[in-house]
Parts: structure tokens; C-alpha cells; sequence
């Protein structure tokens, strides 16, 4: 896996972030093939029009580039930050009104903006968690910058600090954090949520600096994933004082998993001994075979 | 731009060739005469002539809403209002709605959110919710304010049943959380200037949501929608309400309306953003909406 800066990593992950809250392009397109009482009508971003005419199309293309850049520059402000703005003054309501639309409502007021915006959030309460991950990962790319007394660590140390300071940026909504959880599990969101684990998965790995290239890269992140998830879930129950259950644990499972692959890797060797023993004895069997 | 789609319809064929249509076309067509359906007429001649219109449909508007869309109506105007979102203290205008189909859904919206915990939550808030209607037919508005009074809503003081044309709002620049206009964008003379006007009374953050009847793209689907609309429809007119002419224009003026990217630039052009739009069926009904920022 290619090393990359951080400037280019947050980068990326800027763009990832942007994109969800809402399209860059002023003009999106949902359309619904047939309105079915019985189920929710699915919408499509980013589709192309169905069947548009010829010419109506070409004066759109010219026309519409135009149109949105100049629209965009003209407000001065973004919906996008706005609804930034909006999301950041929500995340002071979630300790006491949980990830609710109450939550946003309330944000929108404290912003000076009408509460209506919270209308044009695509999946409402989903909006807020994932900001706030996404939140969470640029402050955790800032204090992987920061920090130079990673290299001084080991391996198992260094992901363990990292993982740690990461969950640390939730300690103060984990009061209604497994409600941030359920959302995120809802069908709808899960995409997006998973790929947001992914992207804070890898930037961890990245962070670590590991050189080793004995074991595949998707089963690192696997494996730090899954430590990463039951830790989470660990720190939901703990009531220790600064969660010091939590790191304790987190540190075991970290150990574990460095066991496990040298575990891994002494039964590859033995294998292998095991192997060229009996090829050796086949080869002997066989020679003496053949020669009479 | 009415040029463009004036040669569009011509290439298409539709069914019905408009009755007086000149050949060369004024260029720029909103200035000075405008379209009554397939017809052209003088500007200050519209507004009279749809308030004829819809003062001898008013009695059987929802009669003929249901017979007309099957009963698809109301699930319409419920998505509307499900996007459109409604909180407890929200200030809302349904422009052109006036038998309150909207204003109630909206009012239900609300009374039963705030049974939950919203209601907890915003119990601080003092504001007041208030819901306008606003419609420039007088008849319309009655029908609204008896459908209320049936409804058990008559004595609520969240509505407000307002007199006024939708091109020259009588209220106050960002007074508006929320702005819809259902079924009405079309009949007006000036889209741009009520598009202004929408974008005037809105708040920050306040939002633009337009349901209208739309074009239909989809090869066979279209055939059987044409056909539905230009056959059935004004016969269906004649039957059950008496009056064929009011029919036939309102078909006419459906596909005289701007298509959906169309109208869409043009909301853009308003000044809002994050403009977007929602086809239902297939496109015979499109959900635009914007955000004042």
C-alpha cells in the first residue's frame, strides 16, 4: 500500500465528507420510477434525465454549467456550510435530546437559521452521526500530525494510542451513543457508515507506519476493524473511571491479535517443516522404489 | 426559451393543434403576451381568464382532483408535506391552495409531532405555529374555510385564510419558514416573479417546495398519458362538472408549462439553492424544491 502525505489524505477525505452532505452541483436529480402507495418511492442521485430533447438538452448542458457556477458564487455561502454549521451547533443538544431531529431544530436556531433546513437533509438524524465522524476523523488526522511520540512506540502501541485517542472523541455523547449506532445500522445508512469506518480503519494503519508486509492488507484493517468495534461496544457498559476498562481491554485485544499472527505464522513454519520432512522421506520411499 | 418548447410541442405532434397559433413567435414572449393554455393572450387578460376558470371549478375542484388523478392526490400532496418537514412554531405559506388541501397536512403534521418528544424538547419555544393560505379566488378560499369547519378546524387560530395574488405577496420579507405552492405555479402569469416573490417572504434556511403536474418522457407511457390527458379528461369535464373549456385548459396549460430542468434553472435563477426535483409517476407530477440561503 502506497504511503500517502496527510495533506492528500485529509484532502480525500474532505471530498468524501463534502459529497455526502450534499452534491457540489446546485442542480440533483431524484426520480422515481412509479409512486407505489405500499412502499417508500426509492430516489437515485446523480442519474442522467430520462429521454430529454435533443436541443433542450444541449442548451441545458451550455446553459446549466453557467448557471451553477455563477449561482454559487454569487450567495457568497454555501448550503453546504451552512448545514455544516447547522450540524456543528446541533452536536451541543445530543448529550441531553439524543441524535434527533430535535437536536437539529434546536442547532438551526442557535445558528440564526430557519429550522426548515433540517427538512432538506436527506436522511435527518443520519446526517448528524455521520458529520460528526467525519468530525472525528479530521480532528484524529490532526492529532496524528501533531503528535511526535508515535515513532518512539512499538507497533501494538502505537494502534492502541491511536484507537484510544479516537474513542476518546466520543466519551462525551456516549450516553446516546448506541443510539448513533442504531442509526447507523439502519439499512439506508449502513454504506455510508461503513465506509466511513473503512476510511478511519486505514488512516489509523496509515498512521502506524507499519512496514511489515507479512500479513494482507484487508486483513489488518479486518482485524483492527473488528478490535476497533468491540471496543466501542465495550466502552458503551463501562463506567470506570476515564474508561480505563476500556483501554485495558483494548490492549489485550491488541496483544491477542499480535499473538495470534505469530501463532499464525509458527504453524506456517511447522507446516512447512512438517512438509519438506515427508517430501524427504516420499523422495527416499520412492528412489528406493524405482531402483529395484 | 418559450420558443424552444413552442417547436418542441410542434415536433412532437401533440394530439390537439392549438387553435390560433401564430407562426412566428414574439421573442420574448413574456412581455407582452403570454399563453392560456394553446392560446395566446394579452397579460392582464390571464389572471381574469383563470379566475373564470376556477370560479366555476371551485364547487367541484376535489370532486374532479379525484376522479382526474384516481385518487393519486392525496398521496401526492403527502409526500409534499413529508418533505417538506413541518416543526411546531413553523410559519408556513401554501400559496394557490385554496380548498386547504396542504395547509391541513401541514397542520396535522405538526399536532401529531409534537404528541412526541419534539414537543419535550421545544417545550422552551414559545413560538406559534401560524399557517397561511393564499389564493387569489375568493370562491376557493370558502371552500377551504367550510372544508376547515368540517374538519373540526375552524377554531383553530394556526390558520389563516388570506386573499392575495401570489405575484405581489402582501407579507413581509423573511417571514416564511416555509413556502409551497401545489398545483398553482402553472396558472400564473409571471413564473419568475412569483419565484421572487417566494424567494422575498422566505427566511434563511427557509424552503421552496413546488408540486405541479409535469412532462411525461417515458416512451409508452407518454402515448397513454396523451392520450388520457386530451381524450378522457375533458369529457370527464363535461360529465361530471358541466364544463368541458376549463378542462381542456387545464390539460393545455400542463404541457405549455416549462419542463422539469427547465423550471428548475429557473428556481435556480430565484436565487435559491440546492435546487432539485422529484418525479412521481413516471413525471406526470414533479416535486421541485429550494433552499433560501
Amino acid at each position: 500500500m502506497l504511503k500517502s502525505s496527510p495533506a492528500a489524505r485529509r484532502l480525500l477525505a474532505g471530498i468524501v465528507s463534502s459529497r455526502r452532505i450534499g452534491s457540489p452541483f446546485s442542480l440533483l436529480q431524484l426520480s422515481t420510477a412509479a409512486f407505489d402507495p405500499a412502499s417508500n418511492p426509492s430516489t437515485h442521485q446523480d442519474q442522467p434525465p430520462a429521454l430529454p430533447t435533443p436541443e433542450t438538452s444541449r442548451s441545458r448542458e451550455n446553459d446549466g454549467e453557467a448557471h451553477r457556477r455563477s449561482t454559487g458564487k454569487r450567495e457568497g455561502v454555501s448550503y453546504q456550510e451552512e448545514q455544516a454549521r447547522v450540524l456543528r451547533a446541533a452536536l451541543s443538544h445530543v448529550p441531553r435530546l439524543g441524535w434527533s431531529e430535535t437536536a437539529m431544530i434546536l442547532g438551526a436556531k442557535d445558528a440564526g437559521i430557519s429550522p426548515s433546513i433540517v427538512g432538506s437533509f436527506p436522511r435527518k438524524e443520519a446526517a448528524l452521526v455521520e458529520f460528526f465522524m467525519d468530525d472525528c476523523l479530521q480532528k484524529l488526522i490532526d492529532r496524528i500530525d501533531s503528535d511526535m511520540e508515535l515513532d518512539k512506540l512499538i507497533l501494538s502501541d502505537r494502534l492502541s494510542k491511536l484507537t484510544r485517542t479516537r474513542l476518546e472523541m466520543q466519551a462525551p455523547y456516549i450516553s446516546k451513543w448506541p443510539q448513533a449506532l442504531s442509526i447507523q445500522a439502519q439499512p439506508a445508512n449502513l454504506p455510508t457508515s461503513f465506509k466511513q469506518r473503512a476510511v478511519m480503519i486505514d488512516e489509523i494503519w496509515h498512521a502506524a507506519r507499519d512496514q511489515g508486509s507479512d500479513v494482507d492488507w484487508y486483513v489488518k484493517r479486518t482485524v483492527l476493524g473488528g478490535i476497533y468495534s468491540t471496543s466501542e461496544v465495550y466502552m458503551l457498559t463501562d463506567h470506570s473511571p476515564g474508561f480505563r476498562d476500556t483501554w485495558n481491554f483494548l490492549e489485550h485485544r491488541i496483544k491477542d491479535a499480535f499473538d495470534l499472527q505469530k501463532t499464525i505464522q509458527e504453524a506456517t513454519y511447522l507446516a512447512e517443516a512438517v512438509g519438506a520432512g515427508l517430501g524427504n522421506s516420499m523422495q527416499g520411499f520412492m528412489k528406493r522404489m524405482f531402483q529395484k | 426559451m418559450a420558443r424552444t418548447t413552442m417547436m418542441a410541442l410542434l415536433r412532437r405532434g401533440t394530439p390537439k393543434i392549438p387553435r390560433c397559433l401564430p407562426s412566428i413567435l414574439p421573442r420574448f414572449l413574456h412581455s407582452h403576451a403570454t399563453s392560456f393554455g394553446f392560446k395566446q393572450v394579452q397579460e392582464d387578460e390571464k389572471s381574469k381568464l383563470v379566475g373564470g376558470v376556477f370560479s366555476s371549478v371551485a364547487s367541484s375542484y376535489d370532486l374532479m382532483n379525484d376522479m382526474m388523478s384516481a385518487g393519486l392526490h392525496r398521496l401526492w400532496k403527502d409526500r409534499l408535506v413529508s418533505k417538506l418537514h413541518p416543526f411546531p412554531g413553523m410559519k408556513h405559506l401554501d400559496v394557490a391552495g385554496g380548498t386547504g388541501d396542504v395547509a391541513f397536512r401541514v397542520l396535522e403534521s405538526i399536532t401529531s409531532v409534537s404528541d412526541r418528544a419534539l414537543q419535550e424538547g421545544l417545550s422552551g419555544i414559545e413560538d406559534e405555529t401560524k399557517i397561511f393560505v393564499c389564493d387569489i379566488n375568493p370562491n376557493m378560499l370558502n371552500v377551504g374555510k367550510k372544508r376547515a369547519v368540517e374538519k373540526g378546524l375552524g377554531e383553530d387560530c394556526s390558520l389563516h385564510w388570506v386573499e392575495g395574488d401570489a405575484e405581489a405577496l402582501s407579507f413581509a420579507d423573511g417571514s416564511m419558514d416555509g413556502y409551497t405552492i401545489a398545483f398553482g405555479i402553472r396558472n400564473v402569469t409571471h413564473i419568475e416573479k412569483v419565484l421572487s416573490e417566494a424567494y422575498r417572504v422566505l427566511k434563511r434556511g427557509g424552503r421552496f417546495l413546488c408540486l405541479e403536474l409535469s412532462h411525461v418522457e417515458l416512451p409508452v407511457f407518454k402515448q397513454i398519458y396523451d392520450y388520457y390527458s386530451f381524450s378522457i379528461i375533458p369529457a370527464m369535464g363535461e360529465f361530471l362538472a358541466g364544463d368541458r373549456d376549463s378542462y381542456q385548459y387545464l390539460v393545455e396549460s400542463i404541457r405549455r408549462f416549462p419542463n422539469q430542468e427547465t423550471f428548475a434553472r429557473m428556481i435556480l435563477d430565484a436565487g435559491f439553492q440546492k435546487v432539485e426535483y422529484e418525479n412521481l409517476v413516471g413525471g406526470v407530477v414533479a416535486i421541485h424544491s429550494g433552499l433560501k440561503l
